[in-house]
């Protein structure tokens, strides 16, 4: 009987922007975390020789692939195409290995180099983690229509981040969650700095794992402990509890958590308090009618 | 009768169409370049028919009228038409509720020239899918009955509040109906309660269905096979433009936590004690299982008296507030903020390489590459419907800073 071939494809999103914690206090670090992500990335390879992995990069200004599989070496180099040629091997090190790695670094120059050339000023903005995760989305949506029938192919997410927020993106974040869930793709996050509420609820809703990790310095045994193992067998590791999620709604109008709010029934706005007119899609509502209608009252007909 | 139709003659009556001359040889003799064209076109219509901006009725409640009479055990869908209809069916209600989320569906089986209610409006996927199983396996028999499950259908729908949007869809195998009164005073009744009927017909078209759709501003469509009965019923999953007559309110609604979550004494916030162990509403009333109702800690607590659900969205049963999720609610977000449809261009004029989305290389066979109109990135057909019909947010706009909201 043929056994059915699985392949893994795992998706990194590496946050890059400047105003990450441990970037202001010492910007080398940089080299430590992209290490750690290419040795996550070079294990992840090593597992299983079908398995794949894809590199996005992202910052304030724009989100982009740093490694994907038109980087990747070509099984027959053809002559006169720059960077995608087969080195040779040095060090007895696997050429993958080593292409995966100049090709990284590489990339991630000319990212970075990029974004200061063209976006000066809004360096300070949210990172664009979730245009990251769509890019990724549909990385993944093609490789998995690429394959050749009987294959089976898992995919996964990773965002490494040192940045909080992410509130201006809710919209794309939580429809990359939904595809994830329905698509079987799980998603992790590896955090370097902030408990994550938003990430953490998409986390939960994909089965993956959230962790803040405690110390910058031993990213990669976290890395290679946590995020390495496929999901079916991380069910027999002992790892982190899972984040306890915190479902309750933020309005729309002051950004609170609330217990008890307002649904528009048209656009689904939460609002915490009684508002005649919805600001999202501008509908105007009828006043809150008591539970108990006086029977005498004659039920308001007029143009609500 | 002069007013059927205007507009929308039938296949048959329109102009001697040459199908054949729409495929064409390309310049080696083959025709893969020109279905593939046909194909891709198929593909996008869909898409262009969505119409951007109107209000929708988020709050759906929906009743399935089935049909379970002798003409569903015919054989023209395999295996039979009622068990095809079933597995169908499954599918569309997991899908249904995937995209409506805080909405609602009960089912109305029709036989024997009588209408029963198998289930009642609910919001629970797991108990609608075993319905339509158990119904898979039951009879079919006699007559069914148009009048008298619309009937039953709007007995109940009458009574929703006016924010809620109310619909049925029916699915009938049969030619007939038999019905105790005019079908006509029903139709008008459901006209103006507001009630959207859209009718799926596995026979042929019938001018009662055709009315019934018309006059409440439904949709009739009959199926050619069992992929195209697919395609009728995932188009029912969409939320509906809102009903003229229907209110918009402010809905009152609960958001429940874990009651895990208050472990922590300082966390004061949630009324009733957090730790207590208790029993979930949900279950406490299956018969004949005593440990339906499990004793735990884990749960949701309505925040407005406390009592616990192990599932959500769900009405409280002790308090009648609608508790969901956050995440609920989100999922529904992007039928009111939807992508705009990408604009085709040439591929010759495209000077890109390869597909923004997913990094695919342009080949010869993209006859047509799609820019969206925001933030000018080029993408393959592939992504333009991924990026439609699944992630609804479109990747060049959420990865450039200046078109994020």
């Amino acid at each position: 009987m043929a056994e059915e071939v699985e392949t893994s494809l795992m998706v990194i999103v590496v946050d890059l922007h400047t105003r990450q914690r441990y970037l202001r206090q010492q910007p080398s670090q940089l080299v430590h975390v992209l290490d750690s992500i290419m040795t996550l990335a070079n294990m992840h390879l090593m597992l299983k020789t079908k398995n794949k992995v894809a590199i996005v990069a992202c910052n304030a200004a724009r989100s982009d692939f740093i490694y994907c599989d038109s980087d990747a070496i070509q099984p027959q180099p053809i002559q006169g195409q720059s960077g995608n040629t087969v080195q040779k091997q040095s060090d007895g090190q696997y050429e993958v290995f080593a292409h995966l790695e100049t090709m990284v670094k590489q990339n991630t120059r000319k990212f970075t180099l990029d974004e200061k050339s063209t976006f000066f000023d809004d360096r300070d903005g949210e990172s664009l983690i979730a245009g990251a995760l769509t890019l990724a989305m549909c990385y993944i949506n093609r490789i998995n229509r690429e394959k050749p029938t009987g294959e089976k192919l898992n995919s996964r997410l990773l965002i490494v981040t040192g940045c909080a927020g992410g509130a201006s993106q809710h919209m794309a974040y939580m429809n990359v969650f939904f595809t994830a869930q329905k698509q079987n793709i799980v998603l992790d996050v590896c955090s370097l700095d902030y408990e994550l509420g938003l990430l953490q609820q998409g986390c939960d809703i994909t089965g993956g794992l959230f962790l803040k990790i405690p110390q910058l310095q031993g990213l990669l045994q976290y890395l290679l402990w946590v995020f390495l193992p496929e999901p079916p067998i991380r069910k027999k590791l002992v790892l982190p509890p899972p984040a306890r999620v915190d479902y309750r709604a933020a309005c729309f109008c002051h950004r609170n958590l609330i217990d008890i709010g307002f649904v528009c029934s048209i656009c689904l706005s939460i609002f915490c308090k009684f508002s005649p007119i919805c600001t999202t899609c501008n509908t105007v509502f009828k006043p809150p009618t008591s539970l108990v209608p006086k029977k005498k009252k004659k039920p308001n007909k007029g143009v609500c | 009768m002069a007013d059927e139709d205007e507009g929308n003659e039938y296949r048959w009556e329109t102009g001697y169409e040459k199908t054949w001359e729409a495929i064409k040889e390309d310049d080696d003799g083959l025709l893969e370049a020109s279905v593939a064209e046909i194909i891709q076109r198929a593909k996008r219509k869909r898409q262009a028919e969505r119409k951007p901006n109107t209000r929708l009725g988020m709050m759906r409640h929906l009743y399935i009228i089935l049909d379970c009479s002798d003409a569903m055990s015919d054989q023209d869908l395999k295996p039979t038409r009622q068990l095809c209809t079933a597995k169908l069916l499954e599918g569309f209600i997991e899908e249904y509720f995937d995209q409506n989320p805080i909405s609602q569906m009960g089912i109305i089986v029709t036989r024997n020239k009588r209408a029963e209610l198998v289930c009642e409006l609910a919001g629970n996927v797991r108990k609608h899918v075993d319905i339509v199983k158990q119904i898979a396996q039951g009879p079919c028999s006699g007559e069914p009955s148009l009048q008298n499950s619309l009937e039953l259908a709007l007995s109940s729908l009458r009574l929703l509040p006016g924010h809620a949007s109310r619909e049925v869809l029916i699915i009938m195998g049969s030619l007939t109906t038999c019905d105790p009164h005019d079908i006509n005073v029903t139709i008008q009744k459901l006209k103006a309660e507001g009630v959207r009927c859209s009718v799926i017909g596995l026979a042929a078209e019938v001018r009662v269905c055709r009315q019934l759709s018309k006059e409440t501003g439904g949709l009739y469509s009959i199926i050619l096979d069992d992929c195209h009965f697919r395609d009728l019923l995932l188009q029912q999953v969409e939320p509906p433009p809102a009903a003229r007559t229907q209110d918009c309110s402010l809905v009152r609604m609960g958001f429940p936590h874990h009651s895990k979550i208050g472990n922590d004494p300082a966390d004061a916030s949630g009324a009733p004690n957090n730790n207590a162990m208790s029993f979930c509403m949900c279950h406490l009333d299956v018969e004949g299982k005593m440990d339906a109702s499990k004793l735990g800690v884990a749960g949701h607590l309505c925040p407005q008296c406390g009592s616990k659900y192990c599932e959500l969205p769900v009405e409280c049963r002790a308090c009648g507030l609608t508790l969901v999720s956050a995440p609920h609610l989100a999922r529904s977000y992007h039928h009111l903020f939807p992508v705009d449809n990408f604009l085709e261009m040439d591929a010759k004029e495209n000077m890109k390489h390869n597909c923004f989305g997913c990094r695919r290389k342009f080949v010869e066979i993209d006859k047509h590459v799609y820019k969206c109109g925001a933030c000018s990135h080029i993408f393959c057909l592939d992504c333009d419907i991924f990026v439609h019909d699944t992630l609804h947010s479109c990747p060049g706009c959420t990865s450039s800073c200046k078109n994020v909201k």
